[in-house]
């Protein structure tokens, strides 16, 4: 399947030049460009009916404005909906061309010369080193019965299970990013554990080769069914360069019954330059459904990109003694926007959760904690556990915390608590004392106020993550 | 739906002596009023209690015409030595400072002068300020500290019936100088009706304010208040609320700490019960540096009992060394009880201390092991953890008298359940 995914890409190499507009919908977001897609994308009749089916609908939705940041109207009728990925001649020749800014943060994060290629879009020849460590893990996964594709190759392939699943967490009636979405999605990552299989590695995006021209609205849906385990990475730590402005993901999960799910992102979109100019609107719609009794739901998430984040990794509690947890640390600094947060529905019985969030403003930014607990009238026995601290840097920037607690049953406990505070200046001068000068100061007491999240993340990206903590808030102390 | 609950323009022209611009006021802010109607669960700050919802439910007709207002005899308070005022349906009727010097208290009918159209969003105060046309005013000199505490009986009489009262009270306290109130609410009628206040208080520099504000009598009411604060510098404003009478109460309380070093105490305990709503919202603004503000709610919610906390914590750039705090219990006694928290912090400066704390569940079972296994019932077990747990709050009174007062009124309240 990988060397196929190679040689389609290597065909839009030589099409580019000789028909441009086959690769392209058209402009504008209509019926037209969803059918398009829809064909391009080799789609069966059902999907183009859903996707449809969405659209429709998004014609009598308005965009929510009632979230903190505020931005530009978004003409939709301007936007490309699907362009295939860049020809050689359109990306950049070399690294010289690329921002040096970037380049200096991928040496920081010691990312290897052919990988900073990659990931600033330069023309790579198709041969990757990854390539050959991809397709052994495909072998390993396919013996235990995984499937792990892109959402276009299991809509064809697999079209029993995305139709069971897809849109069953966020349906299409669901607010307006994620209708735009289901009408719109051009791909994303399929994952199907099968029965009381344990995922033997950590699943990542990094390894599905054409995963880097997903494009603006990727969509990914993981089940893990009865008994099973998987882990997910989503996003890299090293920035990405990126043409789109809006990104409006959605992701869902279902977990079955003692299946276990745990999800992890980090995401390092290009925050726009100093003055707050350019950068991602990240607008993403996260939904776990805990669908099964002991079922598990975990979100991890580290932002430190994107000019405004706006997404809350929910987790729906159906199944009797589900868990779900959400872990995130956001990091905005110059002119960055941060609303996160979660929602943990409990609905079945002795269902648990637990929240902890980390939020960290520096420069003019603003960073929005706003989650939901909401307990249901027959989730006896629940338990919920919210901690969110945040830290402040310098007094041109905002930390604010907006939770939600819904309690309607008397056998239930719920938590919260929030602080908010500067960094200690004793701590700083017992730094400083022992020879670490302000910055690495900063760094270091940063990411012992993150310890309890990073904690969270897969080893090789705790590492990487951590070093990403110290690079997002360079120039923001002194 | 609202269609019933419109307003006709006529009820303005019934209001005496108004100048232009007041009757433009009104008119303005009755139009704003009939357009929204009463506030519903798609406006934020009312996301938790759904008033028109409350209001069709309950009320076929909402009259705002004058009701009598004659009271024959009210049993003063006899446990402790007080001053007083009386306002009667929301009107001011008589006073009593014969523990003060005279001169340096002044007060009289509310007479509004400032026309200034602030309040949009609240429909309710927009209603407030087209017809309420009562009210007191009290105003205390510079350098002036009362001597006794000030008792506000509040009383309803038995004619009300659908009735809606609005009403404007004001209390300015001088530069050095201090008030104790005591709200007291004394119902009379069996019957539904709202009661809908707006209040000011303004405190001057260095004036202290102490407010004890009891409507725990059980009663058919339906209770909205707006108080706007203003903390002048090194003033401290303390207020201890119990509020779980009425069955419907929402109080919308803003502190605005606009000087500097001003300290602003909220402390609230309710027993609430059987199909009883109640919503404290507090939004504490830090807009000058050095301030403390600490705020402590707690909830005992009984069968149907729903309780909402929405508190807000705003710090202004300037605002550093704001030491701000904020702490949300409920008890939730019945599987039908609900509460409902928002907890909020909007911060802008760095060098700041702010914390919330937000909990809710059923009493302690251990507690109440350990007190049955010492002879105790479980009902009485879970009385005393109850009274305990209010009585927290309660004890944070200084003077004794007054705690004991309270005190007697919340028990009647907890052995009742």
């Amino acid at each position: 399947m990988k060397n196929q995914n190679v040689n389609t890409n290597q065909e839009y190499k030589y099409g580019f030049t000789t028909d441009i507009e086959n690769i392209r919908a058209p402009k504008g977001l209509n019926e037209n460009s969803i059918k398009f897609i829809s064909k391009i994308k080799k789609e069966p009749k059902w999907m183009l009916d859903w996707r449809l089916k969405a659209f429709n609908r998004l014609k009598n939705l308005k965009e929510p404005n009632w979230q903190k940041p505020k931005y530009p109207k978004i003409n939709y009728q301007d936007l490309y909906y699907y362009s295939a990925p860049k020809s050689a001649s359109e990306k950049p020749k070399s690294l010289d061309e690329v921002d040096p800014k970037l380049i200096e943060t991928y040496k920081k994060l010691g990312i290897p010369l052919q990988e900073q290629k990659r990931l600033s879009g330069v023309a790579v020849d198709a041969v990757f080193d990854s390539v050959s460590v991809a397709t052994t893990y495909k072998e390993e996964l396919t013996k235990k019965g995984i499937i792990f594709c892109s959402i276009s190759e299991a809509i064809r392939e697999h079209p029993d299970l995305v139709k069971k699943y897809l849109g069953s967490v966020i349906p299409i009636t669901d607010h307006y990013f994620a209708t735009l979405n289901s009408a719109v999605f051009t791909d994303g990552s399929f994952v199907y554990i099968p029965p009381k299989v344990k995922c033997p590695m950590e699943l990542s995006t990094y390894f599905r080769i054409n995963a880097s021209e997903t494009g603006q609205f990727e969509r990914t849906l993981i089940i893990a069914d009865k008994g099973s385990y998987v882990s997910y990475l989503e996003g890299c730590t090293a920035p990405m360069r990126d043409e789109n402005q809006l990104h409006a993901a959605n992701v869902e999960l279902v977990a079955l019954d003692d299946a276990e799910i745990k999800y992890s992102t980090v995401q390092n979109w290009y925050p726009g330059d100093k003055n707050g100019v350019g950068g991602i609107y990240n607008f993403v719609t996260k939904r776990g459904a805990c669908r099964g009794k002991n079922s598990k739901i975990s979100w991890t998430q580290v932002e430190t990109g994107s000019a405004i984040t706006w997404k809350y990794p929910s987790c729906i509690l159906q199944g009797d003694n589900s868990v779900g947890e959400f872990y995130s640390i956001a990091i905005t600094n110059n002119h960055q926007k941060a609303d996160t947060g979660t929602k943990m529905i409990h609905l079945g019985k002795n269902t648990k959760s637990k929240i902890i969030s980390k939020g960290i403003s520096a420069g003019k930014a603003d960073n929005t904690y706003r989650g939901l607990v909401d307990i249901g009238k027959k989730a006896l026995n629940s338990r919920n556990y919210t901690q969110c601290d945040s830290l402040l840097m310098g007094n041109k920037c905002g930390a604010h915390t907006v939770p939600y607690i819904k309690n309607k049953n008397s056998s239930s406990i719920v938590e919260h608590e929030a602080t908010t505070s500067k960094i200690n200046e004793e701590q700083l001068f017992y730094c400083n004392q022992r020879g670490l000068n302000q910055e690495e100061a900063v760094g270091l007491i940063v990411n012992g106020f993150c310890k309890e999240v990073l904690q969270q993340l897969p080893m090789e990206f705790a590492v990487e993550a951590q070093k990403l903590v110290g690079i997002s808030l360079e120039g923001s102390v002194g | 739906m609202i269609e019933n609950f419109k307003i006709n323009s006529k009820e303005i022209d019934k209001i005496k002596k108004i100048s232009k611009t007041e009757r433009d006021f009104r008119i303005n802010n009755l139009n704003l009023f009939n357009e929204k109607g009463f506030p519903n669960k798609k406006q934020e700050d009312w996301k938790f209690s759904d008033l028109r919802e409350i209001v069709q439910k309950n009320f076929k007709k909402l009259d705002v015409n004058k009701v009598n207002s004659k009271v024959k005899k009210i049993n003063l308070i006899k446990d402790f030595h007080h001053n007083y005022i009386v306002i009667v349906n929301g009107e001011l009727k008589s006073s009593n400072f014969s523990f003060e010097d005279k001169n340096r208290v002044r007060i009289k009918n509310f007479k509004n002068d400032n026309f200034l159209q602030k309040n949009k969003e609240n429909s309710l105060v927009c209603l407030n300020h087209a017809l309420s046309d009562k009210g007191y005013d009290v105003e205390i000199e510079a350098n002036y500290k009362f001597k006794k505490a000030l008792i506000i009986y509040n009383l309803f009489t038995k004619d009300l019936k659908e009735n809606i009262l609005n009403s404007r009270n004001k209390i300015k306290i001088g530069e050095n100088s201090e008030l104790h109130t005591i709200d007291l609410v004394i119902n009379d009628s069996k019957y539904k009706f709202m009661n809908n206040v707006y209040e000011n208080i303004i405190l001057e520099n260095n004036a202290v304010y102490k407010n004890i504000c009891i409507q725990n009598d059980k009663n058919e009411g339906y209770f909205h208040k707006f108080s706007k604060s203003k903390l002048s510098s090194r003033s401290k404003y303390s207020a201890f609320i119990f509020p779980s009478g009425p069955k419907f109460n929402k109080l919308d309380l803003e502190f605005n700490l606009e000087g500097e070093d001003s300290e602003c105490i909220l402390q609230s305990a309710s027993f609430l019960n059987k199909n009883d709503h109640q919503e404290i919202k507090t939004k504490m603004n830090h807009i000058a540096p050095s301030c403390k503000s600490y705020q402590k709610v707690k909830n005992v919610l009984g069968s149907d009992g729903k309780g909402v906390y929405q508190g807000k914590i705003y710090v202004k750039d300037i605002a550093q060394k704001t030491n701000a705090y904020q702490l949300s219990k409920a008890l939730l006694l019945s599987d039908s009880s609900e509460f409902n928290s928002k907890p909020e912090l909007e911060i802008y400066a760095d060098d700041v201390k702010c914390s919330h704390g937000a909990t809710s569940g059923n009493v302690d079972e251990d507690s109440i092991y350990y007190l049955m296994s010492r002879g105790l019932s479980r009902k009485e077990s879970i009385k005393l953890l109850i009274d305990g747990f209010l009585n927290e709050v309660v004890d944070m009174i200084k003077s004794n008298s007054i705690k004991k007062f309270v005190k007697s009124k919340l028990e009647s309240q907890i052995h009742g359940y």
